[in-house]
C-alpha cells in the first residue's frame, strides 16, 4: 500500500475529504484532472490568468490555500483511468502511468451537466451552463457575442449576471420555471441568507441591463448551418412540455443551456455496489450511510457524484467522508469522530431545504423529454436519434445496456454520460419505470485514455506477453 | 476580459494554417476567437460539432493535437502545437 | 403444453440449435436467463480467424467462417460480418519458429495459411510494423460485431417460430415420463428434449442431472478505441494467439487476445487488470503503430468457457436419452454456429457431415464414440 487513503476529485467534496483526513493523521493522496482544486463551482482561472474578485473565487482560493498548506499529497493534471480492488487506482499525467495504492477510496467524481435534446442542440456555440461557467471562471472567454441562457435552476442567472459582467451580450433568458416556482421556493433560499443575497445580485444584474427574461419557456430549436445562428423558444406547461402559444426567434451566436446535473457516480457503480434511483438527486445513485460509506467496506463517496445537493452540502459531506475513512482506519477516535461528524451533519442539515429546492428546480421533468422530436439526435457521439431508441424498442430492447448494443447509444467516447439519463427516460416511457431500464453499464477506463500516454516507452522483450494458447 | 491577458503571444498552425493564439490559454478558446467554432463532423450524419461541455466530459471537442487525439478544452496551447481538426472519424 | 426441444441457454450456440430444430420442423422453446446473447457471446471480440483456432477444430471453423459470411443468407439479419485477410505476426526469431510450427499444423488441418516475409506482410497490411520478420498469411479471416448478435438471433428466432423465453432463468430440470420438466422463473417448461447450452454455466446446468464436468472460466480481457481513421485493414495476431486486433467499418479497433482479467462464473467479468491492458496494448501498437493516435473509449472482461481439454462439448448426456449439451468450445464465437448447426441436425435424426465432440471423454466413463480427438 502506498497510502492510508486516496482521494478522487478536488471540488469542494474530494478537498475537504483529503483536508480531513489528512488532519487526522492519514497519508493521503488526491487525484484531479484539472491543474487546480476546486471542482466547477469554485473553479480556478487558468494559470497566468487574473480574474476579477467573486464569491465563488474567494472561496476556491481560499480552499486551494488550505490545501497547498496541508500535508495532502496532490496530483493535479491526472486522468485516472482505472480503479481496482483492494483500492489500487491508475492515472495517466505528465510522467505517463502511476498508481496508488490504498485500504480506502473515497470517490468525489463530482456531476455532469444534463441537456434535455432538442433539433440543433448538437450545433457548434450551443454549450452547456456549466459549460458557460467555466468560460466565465477559468477560461477568461465569453460564450459568444450574443447569448441566448436557457434551462432551469440556478445556474441561469449565474450564467447571465457573469456574461453581463465580463462585458458581453445576453439576448434573452428563458426559464423552464415560472416568477411562481421560484416564489415558492423562496422560503427554502431564505434559509442560506448569503447565497439569497448572491441571487438577488445576480437578478439585479440582469434586471439592471434589461435583459428579456422568459419564464415558462423551452428551447424548440437552435438553427443554423456550420454553427449556430438563431434560438427559437416556445411556451411550456408546468411538466416542461411545449404549450400553445407564439414562438420567440432571436439571433444569436451562443446558445448556453442547462436542464440540471446528473451524478457521475460510474466508481461506486464499477463497483457495483447497491445504487438507488432518485429523481430529484439527479438519477442513479448509491446508497451510502449518514457518513458516505458505500455498501463495499473501504469505499466512500461523496459530493454532487453521489446526488446533486451543491456545493454547501459537498463541503460538510466530503469532510465526513474523511473523518469516517480516518476513524475506520483507527486515526480518529469514537468520540472525537463523533464530535467532528455531528458538526458536519449539522450543517448538512442546515443546508438541507435550500439544496433540496435547488435540485427540485434543476430535476429532470418527464414531459420535457416527452417532447423530443423523433428524428432528434440523443446520443451525440453515435448520432442514435430518439426514432432509433424507440425502434431498438420494438425490437426487444428492455434495458439500457440492450439499447446499447442495439444501437450503439452510449457505446461512443463520452460513455453514456450525455445520453444515459434521457435515453434511459426514453426506455422507461415503454417499459415501465427507469429501476427496469437500469443505467449503462460502468466500464474502465473512466474517462477515454489516449493509448499514447497508457503505454508510454516500451521494448517489445519486457512485454509480459502470457504463454501460448493451446494449439 | 477586465484585466489585460499578460500570456505572451504563440503561433500554433491549424489544418495547416499558421494561427496567433495565448500561451496556456485552452485551445477551444483559442480556436473559437479564429472564429473556428466547428472541430470535427458526427460520424454517422457528418453534422458539425464543436465544444459542447468545456469540462473535458461529452468529447466533442476531441480533435488531433501532433498526431493524438486530445480534447481541446484540456489542452493548453503551447507554442508550435500542431492542430488538425477532425473529419467523420 | 409440452415442446418438442427446450434450449437452455441463449448465447450463440443455444440461438443456433434453436433456430435450426425449429426450421426442421420442431416445436422449439429457448430459455435465456438475460437478454440474448448478453454473455461471452455478445462482448467477445468477433474475430472470425482460423489463426488462433484449434488445431481439431479447424474443419469446423472453416464451415462456421462460410456461415458466418453468409449469415444474411441462414440468419437473415445482419451481424457485421467483414471477411478481410489475416495475418499472424513474428517479431523474434523464436516467435518465427513458433508461427512456423503453429501455422504448418493449422495447414494440415486445411486452413490456408502460407507463410510470408515481412515485406510481404507490409504489402498486405501496410498498417503493419516494420519489425515484422514473418508471417502467417490467410485469406479465410474476418470478424463480426458481436454485440449485434443477440439482436440478429432475436429476430431470426422470432421469424422461425421459436418461444423465446428471455430475462426466465432456469433452476433446476427434473426427468419426467416422456421428457423433462425445466423449473424457471415463469414457471415449469415442458420439453421431450433438452440441449443444455449454457457456456461457463453448463457446469451446475449439468449438475441439475447429477453429471459432474468441470469448465473452467476463462476471463478474457478487451479494449475498444474510439472511431479513428482507418489504421488497418486485415485482422491481426501474433504466433502465440495473445492478441487480435482489428479495425471496424465505422472505425473503432478491438483490442484482444485473452490476457486473463478478474472475475467468475457467479460475478461474470468483475475487473481488469490495468498492467494487462498496458500490456495488451503495447503489443497491439508495436503491431500497428498508427493506433498509438487513439484513445481507449471502454474496456471490458468476458467469460470463455473451456473444458479440461479444451475441445468442444457437444453431443448427447451420457445414460440420459433425449438429453444433449451443447458449447464450451474454445474460440466458441467462431466455431459454434456450425457445431451447433452440427448438434441440431443429429436431434432432427440426420447424419452430420462432422463428428460432435461427446463428454463421455471428459467424465472419464467411456471413449468417445463419434470422434477421437487428440
Amino acid at each position: 500500500m502506498t497510502h492510508d487513503v486516496i482521494v478522487l476529485g478536488a471540488g469542494p467534496a474530494g478537498a475537504n475529504a483529503a483536508l480531513a483526513a489528512a488532519e487526522a493523521g492519514l497519508k493521503v493522496v488526491l487525484f484531479e484532472q484539472q491543474p487546480a482544486a476546486g471542482g466547477q463551482v469554485w473553479r480556478a482561472p487558468l494559470p497566468g490568468l487574473r480574474m476579477p474578485s467573486s464569491p465563488e473565487k474567494d472561496s476556491g482560493d481560499a480552499l486551494r490555500a488550505r490545501l497547498a498548506a496541508s500535508a495532502v499529497e496532490i496530483r493535479f493534471g491526472r486522468t485516472v483511468w482505472s480503479v481496482g480492488q483492494h483500492f489500487r487506482v491508475d492515472a495517466v499525467g505528465p510522467g505517463g502511468n502511476e498508481h496508488a495504492e490504498a485500504p480506502r477510496l473515497i470517490a468525489a467524481t463530482g456531476a455532469h451537466e444534463r441537456v434535455v435534446p432538442f433539433p440543433g442542440w448538437t450545433l457548434p456555440g450551443v454549450i452547456g451552463l456549466a459549460a458557460a461557467t467555466v468560460l466565465l471562471k477559468s477560461h477568461g472567454a465569453l460564450p459568444g457575442t450574443r447569448v441566448v441562457v436557457a434551462g432551469c435552476g440556478p445556474l441561469l442567472a449565474v450564467v447571465a449576471a457573469g456574461i453581463l459582467k465580463a462585458g458581453g451580450t445576453v439576448a434573452a433568458i428563458a426559464d423552464l420555471a415560472g416568477p411562481g416556482d421560484w416564489l415558492k421556493a423562496l422560503p427554502a433560499l431564505a434559509s442560506q441568507p448569503r447565497l439569497l443575497m448572491r441571487g438577488a445580485a445576480w437578478a439585479l444584474k440582469i434586471g439592471g441591463a434589461r435583459i428579456p427574461v422568459h419564464f415558462r419557456h423551452g428551447v424548440r430549436a437552435a438553427d443554423g448551418g456550420e454553427a449556430i445562428e438563431q434560438v427559437r423558444l416556445a411556451p411550456v406547461d408546468a411538466a416542461g412540455g411545449f404549450s400553445a402559444g407564439p414562438e420567440i426567434t432571436l439571433a444569436a451566436d451562443a446558445l448556453c443551456v442547462g436542464h440540471g446535473l446528473v451524478p457521475g457516480a460510474e466508481i461506486p457503480r464499477l463497483f457495483r455496489t447497491a445504487q438507488t434511483f432518485d429523481r430529484r438527486r439527479g438519477g442513479f445513485i448509491p446508497r451510502l450511510d449518514a457518513c458516505g460509506r458505500t455498501s463495499l467496506n473501504g469505499l466512500y463517496a461523496c459530493g454532487d457524484g453521489v446526488g446533486i445537493r451543491g456545493a454547501l452540502v459537498a463541503e460538510a459531506a466530503g469532510r465526513l467522508a474523511g473523518l469516517a475513512s480516518a476513524h475506520d482506519a483507527g486515526a480518529l477516535s469514537a468520540d472525537a469522530f463523533a464530535a467532528a461528524a455531528g458538526q458536519a451533519r449539522a450543517r448538512i442539515a442546515q443546508a438541507r431545504a435550500f439544496s433540496d429546492a435547488m435540485a427540485e428546480m434543476m430535476a429532470l421533468r418527464p414531459a420535457q423529454v416527452a417532447a423530443i422530436p423523433p428524428e432528434t439526435v440523443v446520443c451525440r457521439c453515435e448520432d442514435v436519434t430518439r426514432a432509433d431508441i424507440e425502434a431498438a424498442h420494438a425490437d426487444g430492447a428492455r434495458d439500457l445496456n440492450q439499447l446499447k448494443q442495439f444501437t450503439r447509444c452510449g457505446m461512443g467516447p463520452c460513455q453514456g454520460r450525455f445520453c444515459g439519463d434521457v435515453a434511459g427516460e426514453l426506455l422507461a416511457a415503454k417499459v415501465g419505470s427507469r429501476e427496469a431500464v437500469g443505467a449503462f453499464t460502468a466500464r474502465p477506463p473512466l474517462r477515454p485514455v489516449p493509448l499514447a500516454d497508457l503505454m508510454g516507452a516500451f521494448d517489445y522483450a519486457d512485454i509480459p506477453i502470457p504463454a501460448p494458447a493451446p494449439l | 476580459m477586465t484585466q489585460p491577458d499578460q500570456r505572451p503571444t504563440v503561433t500554433i498552425t491549424v489544418d495547416g494554417a499558421a494561427l496567433r493564439a495565448r500561451e496556456g490559454e485552452m485551445l477551444t478558446t483559442a480556436l473559437a476567437r479564429h472564429g473556428l467554432l466547428r472541430l470535427r463532423r458526427s460520424p454517422n450524419a457528418g453534422t458539425p460539432r464543436g465544444a459542447f461541455c468545456h469540462m473535458g466530459v461529452c468529447q466533442e471537442c476531441a480533435l488531433h493535437v501532433d498526431g493524438a487525439i486530445r480534447q481541446a478544452c484540456l489542452t493548453p496551447v503551447s507554442a508550435g502545437m500542431a492542430v488538425e481538426r477532425r473529419g467523420v472519424l | 403444453m409440452i415442446h418438442d426441444l427446450a434450449v437452455i441457454g441463449g448465447g450463440v450456440h443455444g440461438s443456433t440449435v434453436a433456430l435450426f430444430a425449429a426450421r426442421g420442423g420442431m416445436k422449439v422453446t429457448l430459455i435465456e436467463r438475460g437478454p440474448l446473447c448478453r454473455e461471452a457471446s455478445g462482448v467477445n471480440a468477433g474475430t472470425l480467424t482460423l489463426q488462433m483456432t484449434r488445431v481439431a477444430l479447424i474443419p469446423y471453423a472453416l464451415r462456421a467462417h462460410a456461415m458466418w459470411a453468409s449469415a444474411r443468407e441462414w440468419l437473415g439479419h445482419d451481424v457485421g460480418v467483414v471477411v478481410c485477410d489475416g495475418l499472424s505476426l513474428a517479431f523474434t526469431e523464436q516467435e518465427e519458429e513458433l508461427l512456423s510450427f503453429r501455422a504448418g499444423k493449422r495447414r494440415e488441418a486445411g486452413a490456408p495459411i502460407s507463410l510470408v516475409s515481412g515485406a510481404e506482410a507490409r504489402r498486405i497490411e501496410p498498417g503493419v510494423s516494420d519489425t515484422v520478420r514473418l508471417a502467417g498469411y490467410c485469406k479465410v479471416d474476418g470478424f463480426a460485431n458481436a454485440y449485434l448478435t443477440g439482436l440478429a438471433f432475436r429476430r431470426a428466432l422470432i421469424d422461425a417460430g421459436v418461444a423465446l423465453q428471455e430475462n426466465t432463468p432456469a433452476s433446476g430440470i427434473v426427468r419426467e415420463d416422456g421428457g423433462f420438466a425445466v423449473q424457471t422463473s415463469n414457471g415449469v417448461v415442458r420439453a421431450r428434449r433438452i440441449v443444455l447450452a449454457g457456456g461457463v454455466w453448463i457446469e451446475p446446468m449439468l449438475a441439475w442431472l447429477g453429471i459432474a464436468l468441470p469448465i473452467k472460466t476463462l476471463i478474457n480481457q478487451l479494449v475498444v478505441t474510439e472511431r479513428v481513421r482507418p489504421v488497418m485493414r486485415t485482422v491481426v495476431g501474433i504466433a502465440n494467439g495473445l492478441l487480435s486486433l482489428k479495425q471496424y467499418p465505422h472505425g473503432t479497433v478491438v483490442i484482444g487476445g485473452g490476457w486473463q482479467g478478474i472475475g467468475d462464473r457467479e460475478r461474470g467479468g468483475v475487473e481488469l487488470l490495468p498492467d494487462r491492458v498496458i500490456g495488451n496494448v503495447r503489443l497491439a501498437c508495436h503491431a500497428i503503430p498508427d493506433l498509438k493516435a487513439a484513445r481507449v473509449a471502454r474496456a471490458w472482461a468476458g467469460l470463455e468457457a473451456e473444458t479440461a481439454d479444451a475441445l468442444p462439448a457437444a453431443g448427447p448426456i451420457p445414460g440420459i436419452p433425449d438429453a444433449y449439451v451443447c458449447g464450451s468450445v474454445h474460440s466458441g464465437y467462431t466455431s459454434g454456429p456450425y457445431i451447433a448447426r452440427l448438434l441440431a441436425e443429429r436431434i432432427l435424426g440426420h447424419e452430420t457431415d462432422l463428428p460432435l465432440f461427446p463428454i463421455d471423454r471428459l467424465l472419464g466413463t467411456a471413449t468417445p464414440s463419434e470422434a477421437r480427438h487428440d
